[in-house]
């Protein structure tokens, strides 16, 4: 399904970047030529959002489905952290598309991350000039976040994911009992396989066209000057929950250190903590590796309920 | 079983990608407008379909639509297209009248290069508002003298080019007073000067801005996107001087408007209030055919009562019986009133033409000298012809230095 998402988002980004204008006075409207006058342009650029908005969804089902099973423990501890690689990049990779819209719908974003790269201390300023350019968030900061959308992080993130398919198959594919400790033998056909994928890439597919004729892509108008932020102050979706963290206090250190700290947490769950026993592996909630369920389950619900607290916070 | 699933799902897919192929071209096909002034083209007609040309001096395809109204002008979706818009559907009020009527190529300028309109239209009486507030707070001794302090809005003008010219007015905050007559006028009264939204009301209505005059709305009240309101006219009719004149009186001891309580079915009743005394030329004309530019839009200094800036008599066109009305021979093709004339070609002017022009030398483009001696005006609004003798040479005996409308009202007022 990801890899399904990866080929649909990359391919109608090629075909947005006939048309998009990565200039702060030519970015928005040339999103609204592709919006409104290119022809099934409004399809396209909401195939582009959804799928990139599904991808980020499945990556992270995905991440809960591995550390629910057990699959994260060795020999897979390495998979794991390029799948969590992925996981940033595709953040990543959609924060950078949401910026480069330049409309008004993303101007509180856009200064919040640059401030926030800001408040890191000792390198934050050099951080803030090779991710914005320059003081002024400006042409120098829409070519940088260009460059990093369609090329810095775009080719890091087609490797990492070819990388992380064959580890896959390096790591023996995907987690299950040995051979020996199996009490299920049966084994689908490639076939059956093939089948079964092409009838969830066939579904997927549906959804995402019906999405994009229904609820397009968003849009606003385009930024009339920088200082004035003036519409909704809310983050995009999958930046919610550490939008409600700034509330908190300081931050480099709930902006910034508390979500790296998570990170880090859920890289090291593997290397610190003992897997599942080799007869449970695959199987949901093994009775053997608590700990590394518990820990991802309670970082997985909080980033669930900050979300929900930012939500229904009046905007 | 899989195949058949699978079967199914490519049907389903099929069957999406057919319905959206065919919403996606269903949509309207954009209409595209790349006016010469800002050669950027617009899409503003795939919806706005045969919208009547706003002004025969603001062609569609030079001017467009975004040049005055601004808005996303690639955007087909209602709600993005019209968010950026310039005051909503009037581009002309005052809170956003300098960047869609104004700059230098336009409306505004200083008053040599004749495209001072905005700065005039805002330091007018009309605007400012400041004669009846220096009245009111006059009255309840709350300032010393007639002379305006406070307009509307604050504003300043640098040059000062008459005697009665004030430098600059603060904005009006009524609240700051002690008087309950001055709050109460604050409250009750301040609805009138141009860039008010007017009271409730069909017969109030009219837009803020130039287009409170600019854009007449006939009969009825201004409907949202009505067609028969985007118009800009000279041709301004009495009825829309009316949506603020003439509409009733303000009460001193309550601070509440009164409307007129009358309801006149014909023109002569519909001019004035019934306590008026006119004589016919005031009532069969429209107010803009005496009433010059300057008098209506102000000299472009900030004055403290309508009486500084109307100057217009009886004698500007009839003269006394001393002398006659006095008159200009257009000679320069660049001439204001051939450029007014053009405006509003309700007469056909043209250099060597004679006109009657005022004591201040604005040339009424209107008028004209017949070969009999008579004058004849054209309505700038109506297109009526109207012909009239000088007093020079009839019976008249009325002594030349008064000639205010009541000295003449004496003889000439008609009965209702």
């Amino acid at each position: 399904m990801a890899v399904f998402l990866t080929l649909v988002v990359g391919g109608t980004g090629i075909l947005e970047m006939f048309y998009y204008i990565p200039t702060p006075e030519q970015a928005a409207l040339s999103v609204q030529t592709i919006t409104y006058l290119v022809p099934f342009g409004s399809v396209v650029r909401s195939l582009h959002y959804w799928s990139a908005q599904a991808l980020l969804f499945v990556v992270g089902v995905h991440l809960l489905r591995v550390m629910f099973t057990g699959a994260s423990s060795t020999p897979r501890r390495f998979n794991h952290l390029l799948g969590l690689a992925l996981l940033v990049g595709s953040v990543l990779l959609d924060f950078t598309g949401y910026v480069l819209r330049w409309d008004q719908g993303i101007q509180w974003a856009l200064v919040v991350g640059a401030n926030l790269l800001k408040a890191i201390p000792l390198v934050g300023d050099s951080l803030h000039i090779m991710g914005t350019g320059g003081a002024n968030l400006g042409a120098t900061t829409l070519i940088r976040f260009y460059s990093w959308h369609t090329f810095g992080l775009t080719l890091p993130f087609v490797v990492l994911s070819v990388w992380h398919i064959f580890r896959v198959r390096r790591d023996g594919g995907i987690a299950v009992p040995p051979p020996a400790l199996r009490t299920d033998h049966e084994r689908i056909s490639r076939r059956e396989l093939v089948r079964r994928e092409l009838l969830a890439a066939l579904l997927c597919a549906t959804v995402l066209l019906l999405l994009a004729a229904a609820c397009p892509a968003p849009i606003a108008a385009p930024i009339v000057d920088m200082r004035e932020l003036t519409l909704d102050a809310r983050a995009p979706w999958f930046f919610l929950w550490v939008q409600e963290l700034l509330r908190w206090g300081d931050p480099f250190v709930f902006g910034v250190l508390l979500p790296l700290g998570l990170l880090g947490l859920l890289s090291a769950i593997p290397y610190v903590l003992d897997g599942p026993a080799p007869a449970e592996l695959g199987r949901w909630f093994p009775a053997s590796g608590r700990g590394a369920q518990i820990l991802t389950g309670v970082v997985a619900l909080a980033v669930a309920a900050l979300t929900v607290m930012a939500l229904v916070r009046a905007p | 079983m899989a195949y058949s699933r699978l079967t199914l799902a490519s049907a389903v897919l099929l069957a999406s990608s057919v319905a959206v192929v065919a919403a996606e071209l269903r949509k309207p096909r954009p209409v595209e407008l790349v006016p010469s002034l800002s050669r950027q083209p617009e899409y503003c007609l795939t919806c706005h379909v045969g919208l009547p040309e706003i002004s025969a001096a603001h062609p569609e395809q030079t001017f467009g639509c975004v040049i005055c109204h601004g808005g996303e002008r690639l955007a087909l979706d209602e709600h993005l297209a019209h968010s950026s818009m310039r005051g909503g559907a009037n581009p002309s009020d005052f809170s956003v009248v300098e960047q869609s009527c104004g700059g230098s190529q336009c409306h505004s300028g200083s008053q040599a290069d004749q495209r001072d309109h905005i700065q005039r239209a805002m330091t007018s009486v009309q605007s400012t508002y400041a004669g009846a507030i220096a009245s009111i707070l006059y009255t309840f001794a709350a300032q010393p003298d007639l002379t305006a302090r406070y307009g509307i809005a604050a504003i300043s003008d640098e040059v000062v080019n008459t005697a009665s010219g004030v430098a600059a007015l603060e904005a009006f905050d009524a609240t700051g007073f002690a008087s309950p007559s001055i709050v109460k006028f604050g409250r009750n009264c301040t609805t009138c000067h141009i860039g008010a939204t007017p009271a409730d009301g069909g017969t109030y209505a009219r837009f803020t801005g130039c287009a409170a005059c600019h854009s007449p709305l006939g009969a009825g009240a201004p409907a949202e996107g009505n067609r028969e309101t985007h118009v800009l006219t000279t041709a301004i009719p009495y009825a829309q001087c009316n949506t603020c004149h003439n509409r009733g009186n303000y009460d001193l001891r309550t601070m509440a408007f009164v409307p007129r309580s009358d309801h006149p079915v014909d023109r002569v009743h519909d001019y004035y209030q019934p306590i008026a005394q006119f004589v016919r030329c005031e009532y069969a004309l429209d107010c803009i055919d005496c009433h010059t530019r300057v008098e209506a839009m102000g000299d472009g200094d900030i004055h403290s009562s309508k009486k500084e800036i109307q100057y217009i008599q009886c004698k500007t066109c009839h003269g006394t019986r001393t002398d006659l009305p006095p008159a200009m021979t257009v000679t320069d093709t660049n001439d204001i009133s051939l450029r007014l004339a053009q405006l509003n070609p309700v007469v056909e002017l043209s250099t060597g033409d004679r006109v009657l022009v005022t004591e201040q030398g604005e040339p009424l483009w209107n008028t004209r000298l017949l070969a009999d001696g008579s004058y004849e005006l054209v309505g700038k609004a109506t297109g009526e012809r109207f012909k009239f003798r000088p007093v020079r040479g009839s019976g008249c005996t009325q002594n030349p230095e008064e000639q205010a409308s009541q000295y003449c009202h004496e003889c000439h007022a008609v009965e209702r």
